[in-house]
């Protein structure tokens, strides 16, 4: 069975003021397995980080389901919603959001904080996720003190802490130089390749090349999916750039 | 052309930062109100008139220069912070094209405007509130005035230029503030400060230390005067102990805390305990503000109120009768002569002649010297050279009775013989077992009660000793003392006193008639013989104009810093709201329930805005001691009273704080759930 199961999912936006509605999620299918990496791909407005929102619960669809692990989260009541997050989803930013009020430590430690563990407990989970981040010399910093790199490692730690069944990532590498994102794409792969199971979404082909599938959105559907089977990044990215140009230019769907 | 532009540049900033302009504004337009209204009283005629009015009318002022002085410090602190963010838009202007003399001139209109709005504004609403605060004035000190001019345009003139003069010595600051600054600093000068609050160990105890040592000096002043220099270093003592507190002590407590894990990292405290620390650091000096300024408002009120709710007790020990007299006589040897009686008789007969009835008559000849007492019960007097501040403390008034004198009047049966003495304290100790002053040595027998029928000595700011001796002989030794070539130590008066049980005028107009014959007495008149008198009814007017207009004063001042209070506490708010803003979105990301945000949110907003009204609690109770001893120096003697009246004030000025409180959360909880 798939981990997760997305259909018919549709959001409406109506704004506060003007009676204005916004349609930023038509109807969108797909499922995710167990050990996937996927990236979502689309141009800016196309409801991509809606759709992250939807899975992450952060927001309640219009209509359709969304299926985690057995599990239908509109089923999930709005008090049981936080420890289901903690639970299951790892969060990602592309503005890392780390707390300044924390230290790196304390913000890796956060979501165990809020599910009540032990600081023993968190201590033995925090040492070798902040070994395999290669972030283990400056958990006592405070986030203004670390580069763009090491925060978005600090909130992949975050993320990794509380072994997510899923970990959600919108546009994680937007706000990095070229060399840390190539640093966070490598982490993303080896963590994919011990089994975590990632949800990206990003603007970057090269990141969506280094990921098993990509998801096109355009008007609020999944428009297009590119599988990478056998090819090498080299060959993905060529791939996923034609279909890029495709949809750009209005190209009838293949 | 470009003048328009940069005219409009510097509306449309104020227009888009109006959330943080308009209680700037606001504010403004109350401290202007304020001064207008006080410098519009202090020059009323309705005020100038009255007996004491002068007096009155020159606290006034002084008010009116403590308002200035106030606004000064007050809108310099609130324009920085208004500032901080007009100056990232100063610095976009400048990316844009903007040249160093442009944002002079966008920050010359800005400023023209909120001083037009403020000055024209404040004005025209302190020449509405005048009238009133004039009748309330009136009411207070309880007396009538035929009103006169309504709007003052003198007043209007000297506020206008008082307020001028700040506004522009705020618009160089902000000049000063644009020349040192480059562009990026402009940008920045919102987001520095990001670094977590270093915790200083030492500040932290010097705070503690310094606190204590205040506490300590509060608690033990004997006597206010003698010590004013002393209160006045633990008042300074508090001030700074309290920004200590607030700014380091605050840290450092939420550090101590953190290092403890088993506590710290638990869900309740954890993100509670962490923002804690900055909302600390960010504040401490605000909330250290907010705290001096709470405490200067119930010192103020508390004391103010209870003197003017006391005032009739205080009128009361002043005067114990109605009308009083007091005759000196020249030499103990005079007393005899009964001359006296002669203006008793002419008392009499204005008093019959006025179809009135004297009660309660008190008639006595008292002796009374002042010297240094000491322990052992040797009197010090004359001390000259060296007597100083220090010594204050054991100045005493003795007054002499001769036992018939004291049975009769307080209705004891005191039986001494000679070298004998019996005595009783007001406001003072005396325990020796003997009285020696000059040449003459006392045993003392006995402690009697207490004489209180001298109004003199119970409100003398030196503490008395009453001294019943045999007879007139046993206190001639003294007579002989002089300071420095003739003026005798020993003072011989004569007193009379009484109640009638007539109107307030009829008493007054007795009162005259009797001043008028005793200056036609032959002796009095011929001899120069002194004599002080008082009428009760006639005092009283004095007594509220006093107490009254301290008791306007103290409301004026309070409410111009709960004014300030509420814009300090708007701001900071706001500053919070916005950071908060961003925190709440991620703690919800990454799996804080809204209800657990709501409560950690709540717990320090509530905390560090409850911590600065405990802590000028605190201060307020420390401060009764030495505030209890300054009222009885009013004559303000019932405790009871005090106690209550500044239990209220506390009471009173708790709800307004947390009415500002709900109001200014308002402003909070809008920007955090935007
Ligand atoms: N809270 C909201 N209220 C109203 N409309 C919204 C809201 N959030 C998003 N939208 C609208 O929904 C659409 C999709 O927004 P979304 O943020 O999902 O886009 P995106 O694909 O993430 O874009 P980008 O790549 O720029 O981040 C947009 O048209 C946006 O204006
Ligand atoms: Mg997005």
């Amino acid at each position: 069975m798939s981990l997760l199961t997305v259909q018919g999912l549709k959001k409406t936006y109506t704004t506060r003021f003007s009676s204005n509605k916004t349609q930023a999620l038509k109807n969108v299918n797909f499922t995710l397995e167990r050990g996937e990496y996927a990236a979502i791909m689309g141009e800016s407005g196309s409801g991509k980080t809606t759709l992250l929102n939807l899975i992450a619960a952060l927001d309640r669809p219009t209509s359709g389901k969304i299926i985690l692990d057995g599990r239908s989260i509109a089923e999930i009541t709005d008090k049981e919603l936080a420890q289901f997050r903690r639970d299951n989803l790892g969060f990602v930013f592309q503005d890392f959001n780390l707390l300044d009020t924390f230290s790196v430590e304390d913000n890796i430690l956060l979501p165990l904080v809020l599910s009540s563990r032990s600081y023993d407990e968190m201590s033995k989970r925090l040492a070798p996720v902040a070994h395999e981040l290669g972030i283990a010399e400056i958990l006592k910093k405070y986030p203004y003190e670390i580069s763009g790199g090491q925060k978005q490692r600090a909130a992949v730690a975050r993320a990794l802490i509380t072994n997510p069944s899923v970990i959600l990532a919108d546009e994680p590498t937007g706000a990095l130089d070229s060399r840390s994102t190539d640093e966070l794409l490598e982490l993303f792969s080896k963590i994919n390749r011990s089994g975590q199971t990632i949800l990206m979404v990003t603007h970057s082909v090269k990141a969506a090349s280094r990921s098993g599938r990509v998801l096109f959105i355009k008007d609020g559907e999944v428009f297009h999916q590119l599988y990478k089977g056998e090819m090498t990044d080299e060959q993905f990215y060529m791939k996923i750039s034609d279909t890029l140009t495709l949809l750009a230019t209005g190209g009838e769907r293949r | 052309m470009k003048r328009t532009v940069f005219a409009k540049m510097a509306f449309v900033g104020i227009e888009r930062n109006r959330r943080l302009y308009l209680p700037y504004i606001f504010s403004c337009i109350g401290t202007v109100a304020m001064a207008y209204i006080v410098q519009y009283i202090s020059v009323s005629p309705a005020i100038s008139q009255l007996k004491g009015g002068n007096t009155l009318a020159a606290a006034l002022s002084m008010c009116k220069l403590v308002i200035l002085v106030f606004s000064l410090i007050f809108l310099f602190y609130t324009n920085s912070f208004l500032s901080r963010r007009r100056n990232r838009e100063y610095g976009l202007y400048s990316i844009l094209g903007v040249d160093k003399k442009g944002l002079i001139r966008i920050a010359a209109w800005e400023s023209l405007t909120v001083s037009a709005i403020s000055i024209i504004g404040g004005t025209v609403l302190g020449a509405a509130l005048s009238k009133l605060a004039e009748l309330g004035l009136i009411r207070l000190i309880h007396t009538q005035a035929d009103y006169s001019v309504p709007v003052s345009a003198g007043c209007i003139g000297y506020t206008a230029l008082e307020f001028a003069v700040i506004f522009a010595l705020l618009y160089i600051a902000s000049v000063i503030r644009i020349c040192r600054c480059n562009t990026l600093e402009l940008m920045k000068s919102e987001q520095t400060g990001e670094k977590p609050p270093k915790a200083s160990a030492l500040l932290a105890v010097a705070g503690a230390v310094i606190l204590a040592g205040a506490y300590f000096i509060a608690v033990s002043v004997k006597n206010p005067i003698s010590t004013l220099f002393m209160f006045f270093i633990a008042v300074l003592m508090v001030i700074a102990a309290t920004y200590l507190l607030f700014i380091s002590g605050s840290v450092f407590l939420c550090r101590i805390l953190v290092k403890n894990k088993s506590y710290y990292y638990k869900k309740n405290h954890f993100v509670s305990v962490s923002s804690m620390a900055y909302r600390m650091k960010r504040n401490g000096a605000g909330l250290a503000g907010i705290c001096i300024l709470s405490t200067m408002v119930l010192v103020m009120i508390g004391s103010s109120s209870s003197l003017f709710f006391g005032a009739e007790e205080s009128i009361k020990s002043r005067y114990p009768y109605d009308n009083e007299i007091n005759v000196y006589i020249p030499a103990l040897e005079q007393i005899e002569d009964n001359k006296t009686d002669e203006i008793k008789q002419v008392y009499e007969k204005i008093i019959r002649e006025n179809a009135a009835e004297a009660k309660n008559v008190s008639e006595f000849t008292y002796c009374k010297i002042s010297g240094l007492d000491s322990a052992d019960g040797k009197i010090q007097l004359d001390p000259g050279e060296s007597f100083s501040v220090l010594s204050y403390d054991r100045l005493r008034t003795f007054y002499f009775l001769t036992q018939d004198e004291y049975n009769r009047c307080t209705g004891e049966r005191i039986s001494l013989s000679a070298g004998e003495a019996a005595v009783s304290t007001l406001h003072c100790k005396f325990n020796a077992p003997v009285l020696e002053i000059g040449e003459m040595k006392l045993k003392i027998k006995e402690k009697c009660g207490e004489f209180t029928a001298l109004g003199e000595a119970n409100s003398n700011v030196v503490p008395s000793v009453v001294v019943v001796v045999p007879d007139y002989d046993t206190v001639k030794p003294l007579e002989k003392l002089t300071y420095g070539e003739n003026e005798r130590m020993l003072e011989i008066q004569w007193h009379y006193a009484y109640d009638l049980d007539e109107s307030d005028e009829l008493t007054a107009a007795i009162y005259e008639q009797q001043l008028d014959c005793l200056e036609k007495i032959d002796f009095i008149n011929s001899d120069g013989i002194s004599y002080n008198s008082g009428c009760r009814t006639k005092e009283r007017a004095d007594f509220y104009i006093t107490f009254g207009g301290l008791f306007f004063i103290g409301i004026i001042l309070s409410v111009l810093f709960i004014l300030a209070q509420v814009l300090i506490i708007y701001y900071k708010q706001i500053t919070e709201g916005y950071e908060d803003r961003a925190r709440f979105a991620i703690l919800q990301k990454v799996g804080m329930t809204k209800d657990d945000i709501k409560k950690s949110i709540n717990s320090q907003v509530l905390t560090v805005f409850f911590a600065p009204l405990i802590m000028a609690g605190i201060h307020f109770a420390f401060a009764f001691s030495p505030i209890w001893k300054i009222l009885q120096l009013f004559n303000l003697n019932d405790l009871k009273l005090v106690v209550l009246v500044s239990l209220a004030a506390f009471a009173v000025f708790g709800l307004c704080y947390t009415g500002i409180y709900r109001l200014t959360a308002k402003a909070y909880y809008k920007i955090v759930s935007e």
